[in-house]
């Protein structure tokens, strides 16, 4: 306990500055956006993905880039989640999950799109096991392109949705 | 005319008319004519225990009934009360029998059976001589061993060991009830009860010491006091659903009655030691009992140590009313006294309802094991409410039959720590202790009962195929819900029933403990009124949904269950009673000493490939275990032993007989 304790203290903050706000949503998604009063509950699926993105998520919500910071955070099941944030093309497997993790969802929600997978299939377009898009199988309201995108970027995209 | 006396004949008439019937009457008319007239016998019960429990008395002296003794009956208030309850318990049961009938219990000799079983609980407290009582008695042990062998035909191995059980266990009570009341009969030179309330007082205190202990004995064990509770768990689970409940709800209780009889009433009060063991036995009953109830997957199983836990709580206050008595503080001693007879009473009808929930459960699915269960509530929803009435009375929850006495109890004990003296001060507060565990772990047995065995989706084939109870069998559990949600709304009802029978039995307090006891119920009453509880509770409820509902910015929409987006969801998925019980079995691992057995078997090819694996877990009771098997395994090899003495030949059996005669002669020569 008072090593966890020095080690605190010794280590001290090591979140880096928040960067300038970032854009507003658009008008349909900025007003369920602004039902969510400033805190969002995120769900993570990955629907197919190479894991980049989720190394990426990771860091979004690690000490340095600190989204919870903004107020978004990461929960264990859709029913208290307000975002959902999909990263991968959606495979043929996991196509029935997506959707039904959607359903589980309480309304208003929210889903953002992590990665070019998560847009367009990326690489993966085409091959046997794909389905296709996100957006194919849930209505993606928010898109956040890189492949992986940038910490930087997740954490500004959970930004816009939580206002902050 | 005495009503208490026209109302106990009636009920002899009745019994013998009942027996007549199931003796002559075809299979089908049978079964409806017992059932009509073994519930009128359990009315006129009901009736002489209620005008008893009034302010009536009756005492009778039948000469020509028994040869040499004749029968001496008295009723008081004491009587009354255990009459009541078993009356109540009996017309419940009846109504019930005739469609459970059809399932199980409906031979000829079965439903014989069950009047002259039910007339004997009513005569055994209407008792007032030591002959009388003793024949009472056995009639009761006799024709309730039958019923739980003959119940069903070809029921195996189970039903067979838990009637020699059940035989040699209440005959070995038996003998330390007749050894003990003989005892004080021949030292009080009177064999009524008048008698020996008259000389009583004149006894040695190791006479008075000796008879306590041995009736103790005899009368704890059939109110399944640990250790000598073996027999219930193993009887009360085979016998059939009406009688395990007429077992469970009214004859242990008779145990408790036989106690308070002789051990306040008779004996006057006595040592505090005797009651100090009568506690801590109770206390030690309490908790063995729940704890085995806990761990226990077969739902009559459970019940029937739940029984045991109950009896436990009742001669814990029992005890205390003693140790509170010896130390002179009456006030205290009636408080605790009418907690227990207030259990007694709750427990009879919870633990009816209880029984013959479970019975419904066992005639619409041949299924009593809880891990098979499930799935119920849909299948048949009024037995599963009525059972869900039941389970709230026995975890004692505000709400349920359970809690007022419960309530009163510990509130005794803890008054009681105004009594002085070291073995009380450590005493009482462990006893106080060892109620809130047994009402803790209850809880927890009830939630197990009712969530696995009625709540989500059927776990087997027959759960699945499950069906309402018939009517009768509805009726016989609304009866008893009835007086179940009674008892827990309005508790100080009894109040001056129980009042009559604590003055009775301890007259030197007077009007103090009249007030006390009056005081008490009138505050349970006010303060903590179970009825505004519970309606409160209710009116809470609705007015939170109705604001939460007015709140909800969004109109609520019904979505599928999560199931984690990997479906179906399969009934192996959910808690079974074993799994439920797993953390408890866990934490009380050091006294259950639960047995698992884990085989796992590998593949031909390779030892890392596994092709089966096998995992059996069973808790036995410890202390049957430890206790009896060596008692048995010495029994038997002295029985192997003795066959060597009969070995066939006439001329040795000849000498043997010779042998006897002259030893006699010696002996009553020299007593000469």
């Amino acid at each position: 306990m008072i090593s966890l304790l020095r080690k605190i203290r010794g280590v001290g903050r090591v979140a880096e500055p928040a960067p300038p706000p970032p854009a507003p949503l658009p008008p349909p998604v900025a007003q369920r956006a602004r039902a969510l009063g400033g805190s969002a509950q995120v769900r993570c699926v990955d629907a197919g993905s190479c894991n980049g993105c989720e190394i990426e998520i990771g860091q979004a919500f690690s000490p340095v880039y600190d989204a919870e910071r903004y107020g978004a955070r990461v929960v264990a099941s859709p029913r208290h989640a307000d975002v959902l944030l999909v990263t991968g093309p959606v495979t043929v497997n996991m196509a029935g999950p997506l959707r039904s993790t959607y359903e589980a969802m309480a309304q208003p929600r929210l889903v953002v799109a992590v990665g070019d997978c998560a847009i367009d299939c990326g690489v993966f377009a085409g091959g046997y096991g794909v389905h296709g898009p996100v957006a194919d199988v849930v209505p993606v309201d928010l898109q956040v392109p890189g492949c992986p995108p940038r910490p930087e970027a997740i954490v500004e995209a959970l930004r816009r949705v939580t206002g902050r | 005319m005495n009503l208490i006396a026209v109302a106990l004949g009636v009920a002899a008439a009745l019994a013998g008319a009942a027996v007549l019937a199931a003796v002559v009457l075809p299979a089908r008319l049978r079964v409806v004519a017992v059932g009509v007239l073994s519930a009128l016998l359990g009315t006129a019960g009901l009736l002489a225990g209620g005008a008893a429990l009034a302010g009536g008395s009756f005492a009778a002296h039948l000469p020509l009934v028994l040869p040499l003794a004749g029968v001496y009956v008295s009723v008081d208030a004491l009587s009354g009360l255990f009459m009541a309850v078993a009356g109540a318990v009996v017309l419940a049961a009846s109504v019930y029998g005739v469609g459970y009938a059809r399932h199980a219990g409906g031979g000829r000799g079965a439903q014989a059976l069950w009047p002259l079983f039910a007339f004997s609980l009513l005569l055994v407290p209407a008792a007032a001589s030591v002959s009388t009582l003793l024949a009472a008695w056995e009639l009761m042990a006799a024709s309730s061993l039958l019923l739980v062998v003959s119940g069903h035909r070809g029921g195996g191995d189970s039903v067979r060991s838990a009637g020699v059980w059940y035989a040699v266990m209440t005959h070995l009570g038996l003998v330390a009830i007749l050894t003990g009341l003989v005892w004080l009969a021949a030292a009080a030179h009177s064999e009524t009860f008048a008698g020996i309330r008259a000389g009583a007082p004149g006894l040695s205190p190791v006479a008075r010491g000796g008879v306590f202990v041995l009736v103790l004995i005899g009368f704890g064990s059939k109110a399944g006091m640990v250790p000598l509770h073996a027999w219930l768990p193993r009887a009360h689970p085979e016998a059939p659903t009406p009688v395990s409940a007429l077992m469970s709800a009214a004859m242990v209780n008779l145990g408790v009655y036989g106690l308070v009889r002789v051990g306040l009433d008779l004996l006057g009060g006595g040592a505090r030691w005797w009651w100090l063991t009568v506690l801590i036995l109770g206390a030690l009953t309490a908790v063995y009992g729940i704890l085995q109830a806990a761990v226990a997957s077969d739902l009559k199983r459970l019940l029937a140590y739940s029984t045991v836990e109950n009896l436990g709580l009742i001669l814990l206050g029992v005890g205390a009313a003693g140790v509170f008595h010896a130390s002179g503080h009456d006030e205290l001693a009636a408080l605790a006294l009418a907690a227990a007879l207030l259990h007694t009473v709750t427990h009879a009808a919870f633990k009816t309802l209880l029984f013959l929930g479970a019975g419904a459960v066992l005639h619409a699915t041949g299924v009593r094991d809880l891990d098979e269960l499930g799935g119920l509530r849909a299948r048949m929803p009024v037995t599963s409410g009525l059972f869900a009435l039941g389970a709230l009375g026995a975890a004692a929850l505000p709400g349920g039959a359970g809690f007022p006495s419960e309530w009163l109890l510990l509130q005794s004990l803890i008054h009681g720590l105004a009594v002085p003296g070291i073995t009380v001060v450590v005493v009482l507060p462990v006893a106080v202790g060892a109620v809130a565990l047994s009402a803790g772990l209850a809880v927890a047995t009830f939630v197990k009962a009712v969530g696995t065995g009625f709540l989500a989706k059927p776990r087997s084939p027959a759960a699945e195929q499950a069906h309402e109870a018939p009517v009768s069998m509805l009726a016989g559990m609304s009866l008893t819900a009835l007086a179940c949600a009674g008892l827990a709304l309005l508790p100080g009802a009894a109040g001056p029933a129980l009042r009559r029978v604590v003055t009775g039995l301890l007259p030197g307090s007077g009007a103090a403990v009249t007030e006390g006891v009056a005081g008490r119920l009138s505050a349970l009453g006010s303060t903590l009124s179970p009825l505004w509880v519970v309606a409160g509770t209710l009116v809470l409820a609705l007015v939170l949904r109705g604001l939460l509902r007015m709140a909800a910015r969004t109109p609520s929409r019904s979505a599928p269950l999560w199931d984690c987006g990997a479906p179906p969801l399969t009934a192996r998925m959910q808690y079974t009673a074993t799994s439920f019980a797993e953390p408890l079995q866990r934490v009380f691992d050091d006294v259950l000493a639960p047995e698992s057995d884990l085989d796992v078997t590998p593949h031909a090819e390779s030892a890392y490939l596994v092709e089966r694996v096998a995992y059996s877990r069973a808790v036995p009771d410890r202390i049957e275990h430890r206790l009896y098997n060596p008692v048995i395994h010495t029994v038997r090899r002295a029985g192997l032993a003795a066959r060597a003495l009969a070995n066939g030949s006439v001329h040795r059996y000849l000498g043997y007989g010779f042998t006897a005669v002259v030893l006699l002669l010696v002996v009553l020569a020299a007593a000469q």
